[in-house]
């Protein structure tokens, strides 16, 4: 254990001189500022505001969130001023929804939406799932993708690093000679960047997610952090360990990124769905931390299984491509 | 302490690099390992220290067959410096040093300031960072990584290189210091000014076969013309006389005001090396 204990004293003080906590600590704070102050105020849009014009007070049950306004000319005005709101004519003993232009496309469910302020008595309410405020809901979510891209893109790049550092340096030849288990060296990196990634997700989460909510995700959310930070972590060891130099290295970077980030985050996020993406492995990495975050049982054992292979075999790659490194001449 | 037997090593099926080297290293003797670039050294000397595997024929250090030697243990008693200094760039020399020694036993560690000091590093540098370092002080602190385990069996590739003349000298103390403690020292180079100040004896490799094998003084006697080349002055003029090294045993036969010099015709090492395989070291 002292001797891994030194492999590790050693690794973070490369990680320091390469200023990587330091970077990490910048992206917490960038993320942390962007979902308080950016992503949940954007959020936030208020519900719609409905007005209505009822001359002869036909609608006895309407809700008490319905505004009524005396005149026809006062319903358009409201809804000029109010882009988002939605309008009901009930003067001619019909009713007419009215609504602007610009939110034409969410016309239906606002017409809806009024129709059953309305009518109160027929109980008429949607069953409402989990027990996250939207608010809530959207904290995780953004937490969720910003940890994910921090694993592919910024850990991944902070390995490979200190690997094109230590090739660079030629000291990977020297741990040939040393009376040290050959994978205590790649163990060691591991464990850095899998505690420091670890330490990262606890600290996004609870700035983001907020300390009441996080007690309660945080095991999932970690085991899920664990899998894809040392996925990561071997991936970008076998990538710095190939590829001649750092300029190589980025052009990965940018295909591995691109490929691993985009078609998860598209097909989990918007309506485009991707035949292929459950042939995605990210896909599934991606799935499992969202289903952490909202804690839904929905990771099966045999992705379990996926992910402790996908580990044992890229560590066994990782291994061989080290082995071979160690015994080339600079 | 070394026993080589038939060994072959291929990179791939085609690339067949070493041809069959059969060698012996005494204990406490220097042995060197001489070749141009690409002749087999290096490879030879990687196998010796475990680093490439799949090697043909037998290889025996400290008595046990090297396929099955690389444990710990094993790796405690050599010492292996490296034709460059790798070393941690950004630790400074006490840092990396530490670092090094923290793999090893306690008992078998020298101390790191005395052994610094013994290879004359400079100490307003001992806790600057190696990146700030030249050459030959790099190649200093890997030295002191080398000797700082105190190993039975030293592997040292170009020791020499990129030092200045003094430093150069300094190293070659160090290293004969090291024999007279009864390490054997395996050393690959292709200065044959170390190897012949140095080495007890050596073996020319070329294109993977060791083309000739003794002590530096018997490869050069061997080939020696046993003449003599004698400078003198005679009559206010320089002449110039090569004579038989016999002919000296019944003394100068020639008339001479004064004798300026006298020098044996005998072939440098790298004259041998050239006869033995037909290729220059550098």
């Amino acid at each position: 254990m002292k001797h891994f204990g030194a492999l590790l004293m050693k690794d973070v003080r490369l990680m320091v001189s390469g200023k990587f906590f330091l970077m990490s600590l910048g992206f917490l704070i960038l993320y942390t500022l962007y979902v308080n102050f950016g992503y949940i105020r954007f959020m936030d849009v208020g519900m719609y505001q409905v007005y209505m014009y009822d001359p002869e007070g036909t609608q006895k049950e309407a809700s008490s969130l319905v505004h009524r306004v005396p005149s026809e000319k006062e319903l358009e005005a409201a809804l000029l001023e109010d882009d988002n709101g939605v309008g009901i004519n009930a003067s001619n003993g019909k009713l007419q929804v009215l609504y602007s232009e610009e939110s034409k496309k969410a016309g239906c469910h606002k017409a809806d939406y009024a129709i059953s302020l309305l009518r109160q008595s027929e109980k008429y309410n949607a069953r409402i799932m989990g027990i996250q405020t939207p608010e809530q809901k959207a904290r995780r979510d953004i937490t969720c993708e910003l940890l994910f891209f921090e694993m592919i893109a910024v850990g991944f790049l902070g390995i490979a690093a200190v690997i094109f550092k230590e090739k660079n340096m030629g000291v990977i030849r020297v741990c040939a000679i040393l009376p040290v288990k050959r994978n205590w060296f790649l163990l060691s990196k591991i464990t850095v960047f899998l505690l420091s990634d670890l330490v990262f997700a606890i600290l996004l989460t609870l700035f983001n997610v907020g300390l009441s909510d996080t007690a309660g995700i945080l095991p999932g959310v970690l085991l899920q952090t664990a899998f894809l930070s040392i996925i990561m972590a071997l991936s970008g060891v076998i990538c710095a360990l190939l590829l001649k130099d750092f300029r190589q290295f980025t052009l990965a970077y940018l295909l591995i990124t691109i490929f691993a980030a985009t078609p998860v985050f598209m097909s989990a996020n918007t309506p485009i769905k991707l035949e292929w993406i459950r042939f995605h492995p990210f896909y599934h990495i991606y799935m499992g931390l969202k289903n952490a975050y909202f804690e839904m049982s929905g990771n099966s054992p045999l992705y379990y299984l996926g992910c402790l292979i996908a580990v044992g075999g890229l560590f066994a790659v990782t291994l061989y491509i080290f082995r071979r490194e160690m015994g080339k001449e600079r | 302490m070394i026993e080589v037997k038939d060994l072959t090593f291929s990179y791939g099926k085609d690339k067949q690099i070493l041809h069959g080297l059969d060698f012996t290293v005494e204990d406490g003797e220097i042995f060197g390992f001489l070749g141009p670039n690409g002749s087999g050294k290096s490879t030879t000397q990687k196998i010796l220290t475990g680093i490439l595997k799949g090697h043909g024929g037998k290889v025996f250090l400290f008595g046990q067959d090297i396929s099955t030697v690389h444990t710990q243990e094993f790796f405690q008693k050599i010492g292996v410096l490296f034709e460059f200094p790798y070393l941690y760039a950004n630790l400074s020399a006490v840092d990396n040093l530490k670092y090094f020694s923290s793999f090893y036993p306690a008992v078998r560690l020298r101390d790191i300031g005395e052994l610094l000091d013994m290879l004359e590093f400079k100490r307003d540098f001992l806790k600057k960072p190696v990146s700030s370092y030249s050459k030959g002080m790099r190649q200093r602190v890997s030295m002191a990584r080398v000797l700082l385990t105190n190993p039975r069996l030293l592997f040292l590739d170009e020791p020499t290189s990129g030092l200045d003349p003094s430093g150069a000298v300094l190293f070659r103390r160090i290293i004969e210091e090291e024999r007279q403690k009864g390490t054997t020292v395996f050393l690959t180079t292709h200065n044959m000014l170390d190897a012949d100040l140095l080495c007890d004896r050596v073996a020319f490799i070329s294109n993977g076969s060791i083309m000739a094998l003794d002590t530096p003084q018997n490869l050069k006697e061997k080939n020696s013309s046993h003449r003599i080349r004698i400078t003198y002055l005679y009559q206010g003029k320089r002449e110039e006389m090569i004579i038989a090294a016999s002919q000296l045993e019944s003394g100068i036969s020639f008339p001479y005001d004064e004798i300026v010099s006298v020098h044996s015709q005998e072939p440098t090492l790298e004259d041998m090396f050239l006869q033995y395989t037909g290729r220059r070291l550098t």
